[in-house]
């Protein structure tokens, strides 16, 4: 009796959410994105999520997913919509998959041939990467210029878990392809490059060197909220240049010493990325004008950097406080 | 004089043993050494046999090839999961917080009285009050779908295992693999054929859930007596009716048990599952691990913690039989049933009683209402059907309140006022003081100091030695040590095995990550073993420190693997070291509880004897009692590896190395193969080690004639 009391309810519950689910609100259209992992990705990524939601209309499904190459094959299958803020130096995906222009400003900044299973449009955001050394370092040693002296001071960057080389504290997510470690290699830098698995972890081991006032090495990129408190210098890496082969599909054959990944970054004009059936059905004509209008900006970027990686906001919180301070957006609609 | 000959020649052959042994095993760690400090670089595996076994891109063409040929069909039994999940959360996360949490309690007083009605009210409260309502909703609801899916494709197979002798041997070895694996691995194909999101996680975790419901759904009908059967059968049941009235309605209390456990499973991978993309509690502490937000991550955890206690209790209230008590004595409803011989326990039940009088009285006649309305209609029509319905109304009375008091819930939120979303101002949650408190402490100059003591000793003296001596050790080497101790404790056949799944790994070329997988995992049990022996010593001679423990222990099994990083994360940032100190911390338990198992199950005469003699309790300690309880240990020794060797899928989170940072490269890459290689590296290594260990447990077992 108690057991079928049990399996009856059981059915009655079901039945009933059926009931109370045709009564509740069905929404319109409903998309997923992949929520980046580092905060100025997230911080772009919620400016369009919070115009898509609150002014299309749109219910957006946020998944974390680490990006590389897995999240391209993801929107091309369809199984995410969309995701935020890819710069192109480290998308591998980028020349197999997209086959479109990418325009900024009216221009075409960068021209792809792939296979056309991915839609990318750019964000605004123009992002320049690079290894960097604290001020304080290079003011205490005027004989350091540029990444060549590394090796001469690499004792003074070494710790207990890198021996007797320099560490440095390395691109933090494998799925970036930042190639830290062969670019030292390549370099004939005699560096270890460390990934900590978090922008956060990594970010937290430089901020400590910096406040012990110790030299380190550090990979991080521009715009960024940790050049608001610290003041750090750039080692000039050579500048970028492209090497065909060092793809995937070449079993990652390198160019020497002339070309990437034995280079710096290139600068990186960012793109939202999308699964090409949604965006051009009728049904999400307002997310694709949107998508080809948007234009962020580095300044507003790094404003809301600082409120959320100084100040402790929630990223939700920074891009609806700027939402209502300005009306910059609104030439984003559609 | 023979025999005294005959003793000594025993004597003399022992002594010879007792040196050969560890002499060969002395030589061959000195040759080890040698052949470590030779090596200019790590060992690599040669590369005609590297290049040859391309495992990874075998894998690869089949899943593109699979792709082509099988997907749409995959596709499409996810699209109808997703569906069915987006339906349910879109139920879950649109219906009041009022209605939901009215769903969960109402059931839970209906089994398990008030005190469970309670914890789950506070439980559910607890998710909103800390701000992961939604998560939460969404962890429900994928835990939910893949529950009731595991449960009816379980039971169906259950059914099938008791029916055909051969089905269910056919079975078993599969349902052994599903243990077996880690959960971790499910994820990988899962993705491959399903997708991201959702539908992947809900069908991965079916797969790892189902086990339990199979197994015994098929034991609980086969317990059904033959004479039930035979009497069914003599008063003219068909097979089908022998089935659905006689042998299932009897295996339901085994049923229930399986279905627990399924929840309690299904719980542990839908955390998990946000690796694959699945939204839910486990996303959100994912995203404070990689803000290090230690307040957030805990809030979540512990989240997760009472939903599963939440469950496991309501389960385990519906599946255990109510006590009938003697008519004359009081019923208690709060306070535990063997208070009743105290006076005071009784006058405070007292009034509790007439309450849940009253209530009943109240809603048994608001049942009887409108039972007596519904037949009355009905009896317009039919006056047989009426009498049935009436009746049927009145016996679940508590049932149709519970339902009435939904649909009063539901109708309120529609259309008189909105209850919407969870109130903000009921706000518990303490994750700022929690990351203020950390972050006072790790700026703590003596703090810094002790923990960075710490991390710098066991990387240097411990780590760093290990990860060089075993990767820097030949590979040929280490495959001939570990097939001679297979053989010496298993046996020739496994010894066999043991060399090609080792080939194996090796040719994959990924044998420099397993070596330091399997340092890490050493390394980490090594120090289990040296903090939680003493801690086992400890409770087992304070039956206060064991009840804490107890309690303590409990706890940390029940929470999902990776939320054992926040703490780790709080205080030793990321790095080598914290991956350590994670799998540390999530696989101390065992050790423990066998330490306290193995000494207490010494029986006393032993102690006493020893006592007798003179014995200290030191010395009855070390000659007496843990020498016996050496079979206990190591068996906590196999656990703790096996619970090692699966946090490694979690630390690369935190900085951890090897094979699991592999897997997740090759997830972050889409590069199937490399994933698969590196988890099927982790199971193989899994496997060999418990193998050996769990041969040893005999041989002790059997040394000491337990």
């Amino acid at each position: 009796m108690k057991n079928s009391l049990f399996l009856k309810s059981f059915v009655a519950l079901i039945l009933s959410s059926f009931l109370v689910l045709s009564a509740g609100t069905a929404y319109a259209k409903r998309l997923t994105a992949a929520v980046p992992d580092w905060t100025g990705g997230e911080i772009t990524c919620q400016v369009a999520v919070a115009i898509l939601e609150e002014e299309l209309d749109y219910k957006i499904e946020r998944i974390v997913f680490p990006s590389g190459t897995g999240l391209w094959e993801a929107i091309a299958a369809g199984d995410i919509d969309f995701a935020c803020e890819s710069w192109p130096s480290y998308a591998e995906a980028d020349d197999v998959m997209i086959n479109m222009d990418l325009v900024y400003d009216g221009e075409v900044v960068k021209s792809y041939n792939g296979d056309g299973s991915i839609n990318a449009y750019t964000t605004g955001i123009i992002g320049m990467s690079d290894y960097y050394v604290p001020k304080y370092f290079v003011d205490a040693n005027p004989d350091f210029k540029d990444w060549s002296d590394l090796n001469k001071f690499k004792d003074q960057f070494a710790n207990a878990e890198t021996g007797s080389k320099g560490k440095l504290i390395g691109c933090p997510v494998a799925g970036w392809n930042c190639h830290d470690q062969k670019r030292l290699d390549l370099l004939g830098i005699d560096f270890t490059a460390v990934e900590l698995g978090t922008e956060v972890a990594a970010l937290a081991e430089a901020q400590g060197h910096y406040d012990r006032g110790e030299p380190f090495l550090l990979y991080l990129w521009e715009p960024h909220f940790f050049f608001g408190k610290n003041e750090m210098v750039g080692v000039k890496l050579p500048a970028h240049k492209d090497c065909e082969s060092f793809t995937e599909a070449n079993n990652w054959q390198d160019c020497g010493t002339a070309a990437w990944p034995a280079t710096g970054w290139a600068m990186d004009y960012t793109m939202n990325y999308m699964n090409p059936d949604m965006i051009n059905s009728p049904e999400h004509a307002d997310a694709l004008a949107f998508f080809k209008k948007m234009k962020f900006s580095n300044t507003d970027q790094a404003k809301m950097l600082v409120r959320v990686g100084d100040d402790g906001l929630s990223v939700e919180d920074a891009v609806a406080e700027w939402k209502n301070s300005t009306n910059e957006w609104k030439a984003w609609l559609p | 004089m023979t025999f005294v000959e005959e003793t000594k020649f025993q004597t003399q052959d022992n002594s010879l043993k007792r040196f050969i042994v560890p002499g060969l095993i002395l030589v061959a760690v000195i040759l080890s050494f040698f052949l470590v400090f030779q090596s200019e670089d790590t060992s690599e595996f040669p590369e005609f046999v590297t290049d040859a076994f391309t495992f990874t891109a075998w894998v690869n063409q089949g899943e593109d090839f699979l792709k082509v040929t099988i997907k749409e069909y995959t596709r499409a039994i996810s699209a109808y999961v997703k569906a069915g999940y987006f339906m349910l959360e879109d139920f879950l996360l649109d219906s009041s917080w009022v209605f939901v949490t009215a769903l969960l309690v109402i059931p839970a007083l209906a089994f398990g009285g008030i005190k469970l009605a309670t914890f789950i009210l506070l439980g559910a409260l607890y998710w909103g009050m800390v701000g992961l309502w939604e998560s939460a909703m969404e962890t429900l609801a994928l835990m939910g779908l893949s529950v009731i899916l595991s449960v009816i494709v379980g039971v169906i197979l259950g059914i099938m295992c008791s029916l055909s002798d051969r089905f269910e041997r056919g079975m078993k070895p599969v349902l052994d693999t599903m243990q077996v694996m880690p959960a971790f691995v499910y994820l990988i194909p899962a993705m491959f054929f399903f997708g991201i999101g959702g539908a992947p996680a809900i069908l991965a975790t079916m797969i790892y859930s189902m086990p339990p419901i199979i197994r015994l759904t098929n034991l609980g009908i086969r317990q059904v007596p033959n004479e039930t059967i035979e009497t069914a059968t003599a008063f003219g049941s068909s097979r089908a009716q022998t089935l659905f009235k006689v042998q299932i309605p009897l295996a339901l209390p085994s049923i229930m048990m399986g279905v627990n456990q399924t929840i309690m499973m299904a719980l542990a991978l839908v955390v998990l599952a946000t690796f694959i993309g699945a939204q839910g509690l486990g996303s959100e502490i994912w995203v404070a691990i990689r803000k290090l937000d230690v307040g957030a991550a805990l809030e979540g955890g512990l989240c997760v913690l009472l939903m599963a206690i939440m469950f496991d209790r309501f389960g385990k209230a519906v599946s255990s039989e109510h006590d009938t008590l003697p008519s004359d004595s009081q019923r208690f409803y709060i306070l535990p049933q063997t208070w009743d011989i105290y006076p005071i326990a009784r006058i405070i039940e007292k009034p509790l009683g007439y309450i849940h009088f009253f209530f009943t009285f109240i809603f048994s006649g608001i049942v009887r209402i409108f039972g007596f309305a519904v037949s009355s209609f009905i009896s317009l029509f039919n006056k047989n059907y009426a009498e049935t319905i009436g009746l049927f109304l009145n016996n679940h009375y508590f049932f149709f309140t519970g339902i009435l008091i939904l649909f009063g819930i539901s109708y309120y939120d529609n259309n008189v006022m909105a209850i919407g979303s969870f109130p903000e101002t009921w706000n518990l949650s303490f994750r700022d003081e929690i990351s203020a408190g950390v972050k006072s402490l790790t700026v703590n100059p003596t703090f810094i100091s002790i923990t960075q003591g710490i991390r710098s000793t066991v990387v240097i003296y411990l780590l760093r030695p290990f990860d060089m001596y075993l990767t820097y050790l030949p590979y040929w080497y280490t495959i001939a040590a570990l097939v001679i101790l297979s053989w010496a404790s298993v046996g020739l056949r496994f010894a066999i095995t043991t060399a090609l799944l080792l080939a194996f790994i090796g040719a994959c070329n990924i044998w420099t990550e397993a070596m330091i997988t399997l340092s890490s995992v050493l390394i980490s049990v090594l120090l289990c073993f040296l903090i939680g022996v003493p801690i086992g010593i400890l409770a087992s001679y304070s039956k206060r420190f064991q009840k804490i423990n107890e309690v303590v222990l409990d706890a940390m099994q029940t929470l999902p693997y990776f939320c054992y990083l926040v703490p780790v994360l709080m205080f030793f940032g990321g790095g080598t070291f914290s991956a350590l100190l994670a799998t540390i911390i999530y696989s101390i338990p065992p050790i423990i509880r066998l330490t306290i198992l193995g000494l207490s199950q010494v029986s006393s005469t032993y102690s006493e004897v020893s006592t007798s003699f003179g014995g200290s309790t030191l010395q009855t300690l070390s000659k007496i009692k843990f020498p016996l309880a050496v079979p206990s240990l190591v068996m906590g020794f196999n656990q703790t590896v096996m619970m090692a060797f699966a946090m490694q899928i979690v630390t690369p989170l935190i900085g951890g190395k090897g094979l699991g940072l592999e897997v997740f490269n090759g997830l972050a890459r889409s590069d199937t193969g490399r994933a698969l290689a590196a988890g099927v590296g982790i199971c193989l290594l899994a496997m060999i080690i418990d193998r050996i260990s769990l041969a040893w447990t005999k041989k002790q077992r059997e040394a000491l004639g337990l």
